[in-house]
């Protein structure tokens, strides 16, 4: 099957259709079975450390305590939040950024030349996603501690460059994408290949390429398993190892933990809202990028 | 070399043989040298000590790592220890854990730095905590977690239920609550908390690993000291006397807080956890000796604390050692522990001393909490000892014990099944099992 | 993943016609472009399996130091009965976990995509906003919203008179994963499909739309055959996702340890050999039998819908 154009697809043609009552208030109970848990994290960044444990869940208690709450986690430890979340902004958007880069080349490559090795080297990398890594987590250590990477942000930033599922739907998205002909046209005119890449095709490669990096933006800015592997230095924790830290020390068997555990909510919360913006502006794009990549296989 | 998949590895790790004794000049020498000491310890504000320390050797630098707490804290530490390099100079491991590091030589003997020097100032228990089968000090305690029983005196007195000082007035109490008030337990028994079962098998006389040494491994989990503490628990939950629900999770929180447990068989550092931990219960607890076997005895054991260990990958063994030593004994530094961190305190001067033991606090109704457990740390029993597979021995536990009394099943016949699975486990380890 | 490279084939034929010194520069070319992924990969990705697969070759013990064993980690793993029962569960898991996903998402889809409900983007975003969640943060509050005396479940349960599910009992614990792996990924899943409905041509639709069809015979007759490839897609992400399940169980144990054990799934049980029982050796090894599991799944389930596709 040949999918049209990603930039073209429908444009709402039902405006003269009814609106079906039932189907939208089955949607909308969907959504709010999807949103529930969401509600109680707000509800909950809203109370005390006693009301947390002593009042009901779902909604607000009399003490609204969020906006002294975010104050807390921001300020906690000398506002090492801030530093976490500066840590995530930096880990995911190299990762993401490079990433994207790196599948949108070879996926063009993949795509549109022809050369030995081509489906294996493809297929390979697809196969590489089905090992689980959990517990290969120490060999990868000792081979990232030989070469001194363990314990930098590089030992976060370089493995999250390797984004299968971005190769995988940047070498669909290319070839529906980038017609033939173009480059066909381009290289009588005496374009380099690169030049091709860069000045041409990158611009029709637009819509996928804000999405795989948009899903590999989420995948590293969720990353919990690899930093906490490899990170010692709490300067460079992402939030989500922070945040298990926090969650560890508020269920500390052993001592003054202080009271963390509203910090843990609250930062959780907090920890949300950059992705959660992040989809909301670029909706149109990541969503017509997976247009093709679905469809065409 | 070896082409074994660790001799990268190998050639990166550097094992120092301790000198016979280190000379004070040599001491002298080693903190006038400028040097760089990591310390990981997941104890908040701990700064402070650190402070202390660097004041007094102005060329010794400390830098502090937080990597976790528990396992992750552990298992980020063996990670270290196996790659060569990142594992710290100096690091906080809890009693339990001493001898699985130091069956895998990752610890360094503080004999030769005067460690010996200082046994008298800590409370018997805890320095035999740290003391190896072959007379090594491993580590110097930080602190300690003598038991206790903290209780809700307005729970017991509202059903007229007397403060039970023996398990069979505490089962009798639990049935009699239990009619009362079917919302209340009297207490709760955690089905993963191993540290605790520890505990109850140390106060009832067990030595399950005692004896062990090296890659001889002594396993009794089946003596009768062992058993009746299994019996007991295991029957307590068959009848619905106690709860059973996971500790330290939110649920647990709650019903802290909303009254569900009327005691909490906990530590000394447990009156401070449940200061923020329940704070809407302020008041209305106080704490009491650990129930006894046999009326009149007064017999405790120890959950949780901490110690400061020297790892034998440092390249600073001197100023590692006096670091360790320093921290845990200087007045200074002892006082600001027991008194900022709330880290219940294994140093004789500190137990004695009438600023601590006298604080009343208002969460217990003014009592002297510090004092009782001061008077609680002398009656641990000594000579418990810890295997060197300790973390596969909790998780063991949760399996098999754990399980089988939260599912009120056979508990004593679990007991037979985890020291089985502890002994297929250590076999496999290479350890020559020696059950008895 | 097998009809991708199947059409593909017909792209990269076409410039074969040229001239052989064109071919030969735009293998050259071609090679450039992935040169840069695929370097990465090979430092990143295959030397640390590498080394892995090499380290599970040997066994190293507490006492007694390290030795080359050969398979005899294979061998064990093979004979597991921990590990076999845990791929059993985590293949029941994925018979109850995949269907409702894909189905919901299905749906969601459909129902989105006829453009007869108000309020479609909103709850479009709604739907998805949980894949933006942390796997972490996610089953924290699954885990209060589960709270057996304190979750808002058991409260409405008891306010209400009905008995309170034990989401966190044995009966109930793999429904509850379930639950929240459906949360999670069900928007994900259903905006795939979405897209994919979007990019079927309006043509069909209103031709069948003037023959007199309905809504549901054109969802039914036009509509789902449609996806089915962008279905393949989810559902082999679906199998690996399944198989690989571990942030959802490990932090749920702690709030049932005596349901989920260590071995509840295979990847938490060689996470659990790695990290509490040092047997690193056997953890790598155990890692690939699951990877191998995985890869069989997955191309039987290619293979299987090729094959119907075909007849």
């Amino acid at each position: 099957m040949t999918a049209t154009m990603p930039t073209t697809a429908r444009a709402p043609r039902r405006a003269k259709t009814k609106r079906s009552n039932i189907l939208t208030i089955a949607m909308i109970a969907a959504a709010a079975y999807f949103l529930l848990p969401l509600f109680w994290l707000v509800v909950a960044s809203s109370k005390t450390s006693a009301d947390l444990f002593s009042t009901f869940g779902l909604w607000f208690s009399g003490d609204f305590h969020l906006f002294e709450n975010i104050r807390l986690t921001l300020t906690h430890d000398d506002g090492v939040f801030l530093r976490w979340l500066w840590n995530t902004l930096l880990y995911a958007v190299a990762a993401a950024g490079g990433g994207a880069l790196l599948a949108a080349l070879a996926g063009y490559g993949f795509a549109k030349y022809r050369f030995k090795g081509n489906r294996t080297m493809f297929m390979v990398v697809l196969g590489a996603v089905m090992v689980p890594t959990t517990a290969l987590a120490i060999p990868t250590y000792l081979v990232f501690s030989q070469i001194g990477l363990a314990d930098t942000p590089w030992a976060i930033i370089l493995p999250s460059l390797v984004n299968p599922f971005g190769l995988f739907l940047m070498r669909v998205y290319a070839e529906s994408a980038v017609p033939d002909s173009l480059l066909e046209a381009a290289r009588i005119d005496g374009a380099s290949e690169l030049r091709i890449f860069f000045q041409v095709v990158l611009r029709l490669l637009a819509p996928g390429f804000a999405t795989v990096l948009l899903f590999a933006l989420v995948h590293t800015w969720n990353n919990y398993f690899l930093p906490l592997i490899m990170l010692n230095d709490p300067e460079l924790y992402p939030i989500t190892v922070g945040l298990a830290r926090w969650q560890g020390q508020a269920a500390a068997a052993g001592g003054a933990s202080g009271d963390l555990v509203p910090l843990v909510v609250t930062g959780s919360l907090l920890s949300i809202i950059p992705l959660v913006i992040a989809f909301l502006f670029l909706q149109r794009y990541w969503q017509s990028g997976l247009v093709s990549g679905a469809v065409k296989q | 070399m070896l082409a074994t998949p660790l001799a990268l590895a190998a050639c990166g790790r550097h094992t120092v043989d301790p000198p016979a004794h280190v000379t004070r000049a040599q001491i002298d020498e080693a903190m006038r040298q400028p040097t760089e000491l990591d310390f990981w310890t997941w104890v908040p504000g701990i700064e402070k000590e650190v402070a202390l320390f660097e004041e007094a050797y102005p060329q010794i630098k400390v830098d502090i790592v937080n990597a976790g707490q528990g396992n992750p804290h552990y298992a980020k530490l063996r990670t270290a220890l196996r790659a060569g390099n990142g594992a710290p100079d100096v690091a906080q491991l809890e009693f339990q854990m001493i001898p699985s590091f130091a069956i895998t030589e990752d610890l360094l003997d503080l004999r030769p730095y005067g460690a010996g020097d200082l046994a008298p100032q800590f409370v018997d228990f805890a320095w035999s905590q740290v003391t190896g089968t072959g007379g090594e000090i491993w580590a110097i305690p930080q602190d300690t977690g003598p038991m206790g029983m903290l209780y809700r005196a307005d729970i017991l007195d509202a059903h007229g239920i007397e403060v039970p000082a023996t398990w069979d007035e505490f089962a009798e109490a639990a049935a009699r609550l239990r009619e009362a008030d079917p919302e209340v337990y009297l207490t709760n028994f955690a089905p993963a908390q191993g540290a605790f079962f520890a505990a109850m098998l140390w106060q009832s006389g067990a030595n399950p690993f005692g004896g062990s040494d090296g890659p001889e491994l002594r396993i009794d989990l089946t003596s009768p000291e062992a058993e009746r503490v299994a019996r007991y628990w295991g029957e307590l939950s068959e009848q619905d006397l106690i709860a059973v629900d996971p500790d330290f999770t939110d649920a647990w929180y709650q019903a802290l807080n909303s009254g569900k447990y009327a005691t909490w068989i906990a530590p000394a550092w447990a009156p401070t956890f449940l200061t923020s931990a329940a704070a809407s219960t302020a008041g209305l607890w106080r704490v009491a000796p650990l129930p006894q076997w046999e009326a009149g005895q007064q017999v405790s054991s120890n959950w949780g604390g901490s110690t400061s260990a020297v790892l034998a990958t440092t390249r600073n063994p001197i100023a590692a050692a006096v670091f360790a030593q320093f921290i845990n004994t200087d007045r200074e530094s002892t006082d600001t522990m027991a008194n900022e961190q709330f880290l219940y305190p294994p140093t004789k001067a500190i137990l004695e001393d009438p600023a601590f033991t006298g604080q009343q606090l208002d969460f217990y109704g003014g009592q002297e909490v510090n004092a009782l457990f001061a008077d609680i740390s002398t009656t641990v029993a000594e000579d418990f000892q810890w295997s060197p597979v300790q973390e596969q021995v909790y998780a063991d536990f949760t399996a098999t014990v754990g399980t089988a009394v939260a599912n009120k099943a056979d508990a004593v016949a679990a007991m037979e099944e985890w020291q089985a699975r502890i002994q297929e486990y250590a076999e496999y380890q290479g350890f020559t099992v020696r059950p008895s | 993943m097998t009809a991708t490279t199947e059409t593909a084939a017909p792209a990269a034929a076409a410039p074969s016609t040229r001239r052989p010194q064109r071919t030969r520069r735009n293998a050259l070319a071609g090679y450039m472009f992935v040169l840069p992924f695929m370097i990465v990969f090979l430092a990143m990705f295959v030397v640390p399996l590498a080394y892995a697969a090499y380290f599970s070759l040997f066994r190293e013990q507490i006492i007694g130091g390290n030795v080359f064993v050969g398979f005899e980690n294979y061998t064990r793993a093979f004979g597991d009965e921990a590990l076999w029962t845990g791929i059993g569960r985590v293949c029941l898991f994925f018979l109850i976990q995949v269907p409702i996903m894909l189905v919901a998402a299905l749906a969601f889809a459909l129902a989105l995509d006829t453009g007869l409900t108000r309020l479609a983007r909103t709850t479009r975003l709604a739907i998805f906003v949980p894949y933006a969640v942390p796997g972490v943060i996610a089953t924290l509050m699954w885990g209060f919203l589960y709270g057996p005396d304190f979750g808002p479940f058991a409260q409405i349960a008891e306010a209400v008179g009905v008995g309170v599910p034990d989401f966190l009992g044995p009966d109930l614990m793999l429904g509850s994963l379930a639950n929240i792996v459906v949360w999670e990924f069900t928007g994900y899943n259903m905006v795939i499909l979405f897209a994919a409905l979007r990019a079927v041509p309006a043509e069909l639709y209103e031709a069948a739309a003037v023959d007199g069809a309905g809504q549901w015979r054109i969802a039914w007759s036009i509509k789902i055959p449609s996806l089915k490839s962008a279905l393949v897609v989810c559902m082999i992400f679906s199998i690996i996702g399944s198989f690989q399940l571990f942030n959802e169980p490990q932090l749920m144990q702690t709030l049932a340890p005596t349901v989920i054990d260590n071995a509840y799934t295979p990847n938490l049980y060689a996470y659990n050999l790695a990290f509490i029982g040092q047997e690193y050796n056997y953890a790598a090894a155990v890692s690939f039998v699951l990877g191998l599991v995985i890869l069989v799944g997955s191309y039987a389930f290619m293979f299987a819908t090729n094959r119907r596709s075909r007849r």
